[in-house]
């Protein structure tokens, strides 16, 4: 007669196997069908020897002697496992524990706990790669807003560029100088994103003046030199209204670009920190590669030169602490200058 | 016969297990099961050396060095590490993991596949990144386990390390 054990070991459809101190497998209760299916190649009788045929099985008994061998109290498992079965996959798991000095192994069919399993972690990971979809859905977005209202933003600088002898190129190094101080000012990233196209936006009233204004040789009557100044306001006012970050940006920047630390620039004489950052940080880079460049009326002048003269005017022009994170970055802006020519 | 045994080891969704079916019964499918636990399958291949029975452990992805259960790489003669290439991140997580491994189990035979090429497209890997681990003399597959492409070179590419002498 079976003992209780012996049924109910058959009836959770789990079978129990002793081990010998020759490494063969005696197995103490009835065998279940699939049993019987996989282990009638390893069989002789009712001993087992474990080999090739279950090689998951046989590196768990690597596993299991360890366990057996140290005597320890309770069982290890070797996770679940896969066979197939009848055309169907069959989830086993093996437990290795010690009893009465006597080493067992038992196998148990996994059956309706395996498909929980399964479900369980088969939700967890669709879950994971939806999540990691959409959040790459929304920066590839992201960046294409971005990229379109940069481009949007370069073709109005080419419109305004036509006329004037300052160069695309000069109006990108501005964009990448400013970037490379507002990074190193460590400023937000709202300051940080669009800083680049909105200051090259600076000059962007200058479409608005006339040729022989704009582009006379020499220095200006009062009069010019007056609606000359009008470049920032008219810009600023091209740039005004919109609820477009890039463009609020470069209308700050367009607007105050001219204003100085002391109060004596135009077109509002904003004082101070009354200035936006954006502003005091492209009033210094513009002042350096127009200095630096040449003109049809005029030789560049000397980094020497212009960086004694810039530095002249620190704290008058130029705001001290943008000023002095300028020259500490100079290596950088200094390549920028090569590289953008 | 040579009896080796094999691992692919990678991140969830990489295609290891589309590698294995693709590779053994020539099927593909759409649908994602993830795999649970361990599957091994057989495959004997053709080897100018003669023929080689390989055992391919399946084993279910995970991210990091940790998770995995040392015990079933044990007896190991060779790894294929599979990232996709639609999602860059699982290649830098593969690299981490095959360093651990080469610490622990010494230097094996191992071959790398970039999986899911057929959506070249959607690529994120970046060939500077796979140029790198070319420096390093890793042998690199893009494969697809939906097309074929370079799956029997995969395999064929480890087998013929595993018994070169
Ligand atoms: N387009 C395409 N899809 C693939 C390719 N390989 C796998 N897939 C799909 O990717 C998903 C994951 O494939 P699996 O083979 O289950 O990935 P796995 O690495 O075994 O995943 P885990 O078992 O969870 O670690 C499935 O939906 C496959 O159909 C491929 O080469 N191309
Ligand atoms: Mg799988």
């Amino acid at each position: 007669m079976q003992s209780i054990s012996e049924t109910l070991l058959y009836e959770i459809s789990a079978v129990l196997l002793e081990c010998q101190p020759d490494d063969n497998l005696v197995r103490v209760t009835p065998e279940t069908e699939w049993f019987e299916y996989l282990f009638s190649a390893s069989s002789l009788m009712d001993k087992y020897h474990i080999d090739k045929h279950l090689p998951f099985l046989s590196n768990f008994l690597i596993d299991a002697k360890e366990h057996w061998k140290q005597g320890k109290e309770g069982c290890i498992n070797s996770g679940p496992w896969v066979e197939m079965y009848q055309g169907q996959e069959l989830a086993l798991e093996a437990l290795a524990l010690n009893f009465s000095r006597k080493h067992f192994i038992l196998i148990k069919n996994l059956g309706e706990t395996y498909l929980e399993l399964s479900n369980t972690l088969q939700i967890a990971r669709d879950n994971l790669l939806t999540a990691e979809k959409l959040e790459k859905e929304l920066i590839k977005r992201n960046a294409m807003l971005k990229h379109r209202e940069e481009q949007i933003a370069l073709r109005l600088l080419a419109a305004a560029d036509y006329r004037d002898e300052e160069t695309g190129a000069h109006i990108q190094r501005i964009g990448l100088y400013s970037k490379a101080i507002a990074t190193a000012l460590n400023l937000n990233q709202d300051i940080l994103e669009n800083i680049q196209i909105a200051a090259s936006m600076h000059d962007i009233g200058k479409i608005a003046i006339p040729d022989h204004i704009l582009l006379k040789p020499g220095s200006f009557e009062p009069d010019e030199l007056k609606q000359m100044r009008t470049h920032a306001e008219l810009g600023a006012k091209m740039l005004k209204g919109t609820d477009i970050p890039l463009l609020n940006m470069g209308y700050s920047i367009a607007m105050n670009h001219h204003e100085k630390w002391d109060g004596t620039g135009y077109p509002n004489n904003l004082k101070g920190e009354q200035i936006p950052i954006e502003a005091r940080i492209v009033a210094i880079v513009d002042v350096y590669d127009a200095m630096l460049s040449a003109r049809p009326y005029k030789k560049p002048f000397s980094e020497d030169f212009v960086l004694q003269h810039m530095t002249e005017n620190r704290g008058l022009h130029f705001d001290p602490n943008v000023f002095d994170t300028f020259l500490s970055i100079l290596p950088e802006i200094r390549r920028i200058r090569s590289e953008v020519q | 016969m040579i009896q080796k045994k094999i691992c692919l080891i990678g991140a969830f969704s990489v295609g290891k297990t589309s590698l294995i079916r693709q590779f053994v019964e020539s099927i593909f499918t759409e649908k994602y099961l993830t795999t649970v636990g361990v599957k091994i399958d057989k495959k004997v291949l053709e080897l100018e050396e003669g023929p080689i029975k390989l055992m391919i452990w399946d084993l279910a992805g995970e991210d990091d060095y940790t998770e995995i259960r040392l015990p079933y790489l044990r007896g190991a003669s060779g790894f294929i590490y599979v990232a996709d290439g639609t999602r860059a991140e699982t290649l830098t997580k593969i690299v981490d993991i095959q360093e651990h491994i080469d610490a622990d189990f010494g230097r094996l035979p191992f071959v790398l596949a970039i999986n899911k090429h057929d959506l070249i497209g959607e690529w994120e890997v970046k060939q500077s990144h796979i140029d790198h681990l070319h420096c390093k003399s890793w042998s690199i597959h893009k494969t697809s386990a939906l097309t074929g492409e370079s799956v029997d070179q995969l395999f064929t590419d480890l087998a013929q390390q595993m018994v070169k002498p």
